[in-house]
């Protein structure tokens, strides 16, 4: 009877074992609570650096690329060094700088232009916590407080820019292999035997409903394509607004058709409303 | 032979009950009035080294183990009797006493995890208690008086049984016990609009909203009311059925006669086979909930399926590798003592093979944590082999092979000691192969093809292959019951000859089971991140955080190890208490 009783009681602290000890053992990963980023020009390079590199790891998507060895350069424990031989007439600071706001002009030989204007995506503030991070990547930080209570103030002054409203443009004036090109959507995606691999071919469009692929390109995390979870958050939800509605439109039927002007946006709003 | 505990040992225990119910009840309801009392946000809880979520985690896994438990086993008690009463067999009114008296014992335990749970809630987590209780009052006075129906329901149903047991008294009874399947499931269904608050809340409650001024219906049926219900409603008797295996297999491990071991045998097949029937089924509203979950809101489906949560998926894939392989190999071993059974053996191995290889298929990640130097050595984030494997396209088919393969084990089974004598047994065999053999194509053909579609219509693609299976296990099933109709026997069924190894099995699927509600528990939870209330009640404690899979897998094992500590000692008790209800009469009947 207690043999039994014993041989039941190893049986279950035995299977409870197991599972327990192949739980520990696959990655552990820990959800970690949002950090409100809060920047200010009292900061400490250190303190610039950590949120930085929160930055870099997280909302600016750096790693979609870089850190893969093929398709950006690698940055990590290098960037501070090779800052300051890339271009004899800027120091580590500008050159990080200019090569975040104007990746394509600071192209490293061998790498394709693939780089997104990174100002498009993340204010001032957040961009010299960006310098300071790679700066800090073998090299000394040199953002100071002036960088910082200058974004601050750029940051300010741009929240108070009135936008005027665009004139609407013609369909039939719109390049979209032009919107492709502006927008950088071959950093990620591929089309015609180019491109990243960050997302799906954009040729798997082809055939899709338009309202999807509209909400892919508004609203890119709100569904995530079969095979590239693994990249989820790292298209920015910011093309909605950088190209005008009528751009978008031309954007979407060129995508969903392959061609140019096959769909018009009647048809569109049919498809939404089901 | 008296069948029955009887007196005053069972009367004091249920006085004792009756004690616990109230003295629950009791604390839901006060303890809403306390909480109104203005204090801080959280409470201090430090005790062998768990924290304040630690205690409610605790609390609430174990109270949920024991509630599925008394929710569950109704569910088959009453349908057992059903079989009893219309099929004129004894021998199930009496199984489905036996499970009801697991019940009564188990309900206190029930009961006073309950009110540990509203007292950890109230005390550590004052603030988001209030909240609740702002909202859902009315829902908790309702809560109560389904609680005491449904406490005085069982008390009715259960001693009440010797003294209704013929006629339209018999019927009757049986009734009450459909009523307290009634009850029981609308106190579940009202727990569940509470929890499922909190990681739907309707669209127009903000963090801004006056939790006085939503409406409490509106808070209840929220996206994932209903799915919750339906999956927890299966689980249910997923979870007593397993449990009954569990008892089963104690009991014939500590058997001293044959007899008693024939009957704990049966009802150990019993159990198993209600637990791994309502398994197959399982998926689909599993489907269901995760398609409300993406459609709230898709950064929430994200969380839970590629996020931080995926390597879950790997672990319950695993997980249910095991259920499948160990229900397999039980019902295996089971025709060991099945005259006619000989005529199978030789499937089994190949069987066996396709089980293996669908778990590694499903257990196969689809994309993995790598360095650098991996990722370029890999050349993208994907496996070149692994990664074709670890697409939905795999496994769904791996799953539904799997699925068709446990069915073709208890066909065998079934069929191990009958020979049909229709004139069309025959044909009948051809077409049940013929079915098996073309689900099994167009499982394999939509698996195949997803790889040439885009992601949108391989989506669609599972929805043929589910149907197929199940169209076939209908179509055969319905074939085999007509076609064993009066059918020869080759024997009967040796009740009670299974080696041990078969008990300690069954043993494993309950372990596997309640570890797997644990786990499925952590991730629904899990999806919320660092919200009380989804995007309107933020978690401000040191604790806001989720944990890894370590440290939850680590709770979740503690929880199952207290849960079966304690049912091992209700086991004791009752046999302490009253006789087992198994007569030299089962082991005979059974063997049809």
């Amino acid at each position: 009877m207690w043999k039994a009783n014993f041989k039941i009681l190893m049986t279950v602290v035995m299977t409870l074992g197991v599972f327990t000890v192949v739980s520990n053992i696959i990655p552990q990963v820990r959800s970690a609570v949002p950090e409100l980023i809060v920047i200010n020009a009292d900061m400490t390079p250190d303190e610039l650096a950590a949120i930085g590199e929160n930055v870099y790891l997280g909302v600016g998507g750096c790693t979609a690329c870089h850190g893969l060895g093929t398709r950006a350069p690698d940055l990590l424990g290098v960037a501070g060094t090779v800052c300051t031989t890339r271009d004899p007439e800027l120091t580590c600071k500008e050159y990080l700088y200019e090569s975040l706001v104007d990746p394509l002009a600071m192209i490293v030989e061998g790498f394709q232009p693939i780089m997104l204007d990174q100002s498009r995506t993340l204010g001032q503030p957040e961009l010299w916590t960006l310098v300071a991070y790679l700066e800090s990547q073998g090299g000394e930080i040199t953002v100071t407080a002036d960088d910082i209570s200058g974004a601050l103030a750029a940051a300010e002054a741009a929240e108070a820019v009135t936008v005027t409203e665009a004139a609407p443009m013609n369909p039939g004036d719109i390049d979209p292999l032009n919107l492709i090109a502006v927008n950088g959507c071959l950093a990620c995606h591929a089309m015609d035997g180019e491109g990243g691999e960050v997302g799906p071919p954009l040729g798997d469009l082809i055939g899709q409903d338009l309202a999807f692929i509209r909400e892919g390109i508004v609203n890119p995390n709100a569904s995530i394509a079969e095979g590239f979870e693994a990249f989820a958050g790292t298209m920015p939800p910011i093309f909605g607004d950088m190209m005008s509605p009528v751009e978008l439109d031309v954007l979407i039927e060129f995508l969903a058709t392959g061609t140019v002007g096959a769909v018009s946006g009647e048809e569109e709003s049919n498809e939404d409303g089901n | 032979m008296s069948l029955e505990g009887t007196g005053e040992g069972s009367k004091k225990m249920s006085g004792l009950k009756r004690g616990l119910a109230l003295f629950a009840i009791g604390t839901l309801i006060a303890v809403p009035l306390l909480a109104q009392v203005a204090g801080p946000d959280y409470g201090e809880f430090g005790i062998f080294g768990m924290d304040r979520r630690d205690a409610v985690w605790m609390a609430a896994q174990l109270h949920l183990l024991f509630a599925a438990f008394v929710l569950g086993v109704p569910m088959f008690a009453v349908v057992i009797e059903a079989i009893g009463i219309f099929g004129r067999q004894e021998r199930y009114d009496k199984l489905a006493k036996e499970f009801t008296r697991l019940l009564l014992v188990a309900y206190s335990a029930t009961a006073i995890w309950g009110a540990i749970l509203v007292f950890f809630l109230s005390t550590l987590y004052p603030r988001f208690w209030a909240y609740l209780t702002a909202i859902f009052a009315p829902s908790m006075w309702l809560y109560a008086g389904m609680f005491f129906l449904e406490s005085f329901t069982l008390y009715l149903y259960y001693y009440g049984w010797d003294a209704w047991k013929k006629g339209v008294a018999k019927k009757v009874h049986w009734f009450l016990g459909i009523m307290l399947n009634v009850w029981g499931t609308i106190v579940m269904f009202i727990a569940n609009g509470w929890l499922t608050y909190m990681m739907s809340p309707p669209a127009d409650v903000t963090a801004d909203t006056a939790p006085q001024t939503v409406q409490v219906w509106s808070a209840i049926a929220n996206a994932t009311w209903m799915p919750i219900n339906i999956h927890r409603l299966l689980a249910n008797v997923v979870f007593g059925g397993a449990i009954v295996g569990a008892y089963a297999a104690y009991r014939f491990l500590t058997s001293e006669s044959d007899e008693e071991r024939a009957h704990y045998d049966w009802m150990g097949y019993t159990g198993n086979f209600i637990a791994i029937g309502a398994l197959i089924v399982l998926p689909f509203a599993g489907y269901w909930l995760g398609r409300e979950i993406y459609e709230f809101s898709q950064q929430m489906g994200i969380t839970m399926m590629g996020g931080f949560m995926s390597w879950l998926w790997i672990i319950q894939a695993f997980l249910i590798g095991i259920l499948f392989l160990t229900g397999n190999y039980y019902l295996w071993i089971g025709m060991g003592r099945i005259p006619g059974a000989e005529r199978f053996q030789p499937y089994i191995k190949w069987m066996l093979l396709v089980l293996v290889l669908g778990v590694i298929v499903w257990a196969t990640p689809n994309t993995v944590i790598a360095d650098r130097d991996e990722i370029a050595a890999m050349g993208g984030t994907h496996h070149p082999f692994l990664g074709v494997l670890g697409v939905m396209s795999a496994k769904n088919t791996a799953v539904n092979l799997m699925i068709l393969t446990t069915f073709l084990s208890f066909l065998m089974y079934r069929r191990a000691n009958k020979e049909p004598v229709v004139s069309w047994a025959k044909m009948g065999t051809m077409l049940q192969g013929a079915a098996f053999v073309v689900a099994a194509l167009v499982v394999l053909f939509y698996g195949i093809y997803g790889y040439f579609v885009s992601a949108i219509i391989r989506i669609g693609f599972s929805v043929y292959q589910v149907a197929a299976v199940l169209v076939t296990i209908l179509f055969v099933l319905g074939i085999d019951i007509a076609m064993v109709r009066g059918a020869k026997s080759r024997g009967a069924i040796r009740w009670g000859q299974m080696p041990d190894r078969s008990q300690y099995a069954l043993l494993i699927l309950a372990v596997t089971f309640t570890w797997l509600m644990g786990l499925m528990g952590f991730a629904r939870s899990g999806i919320r991140q660092h919200w009380h209330v989804y995007e309107v009640i933020r978690d401000t404690s040191e604790q806001a955080f989720t944990p890894a899979l370590g440290p939850a897998a680590t709770m979740i094992s503690t929880c199952v190890l207290i849960f079966f500590g304690l049912v091992g000692m209700i086991f004791w008790l009752g046999g302490l208490a009253e006789k087992s209800v198994y007569d030299d009469t089962s082991a005979a009947e059974s063997g049809h």
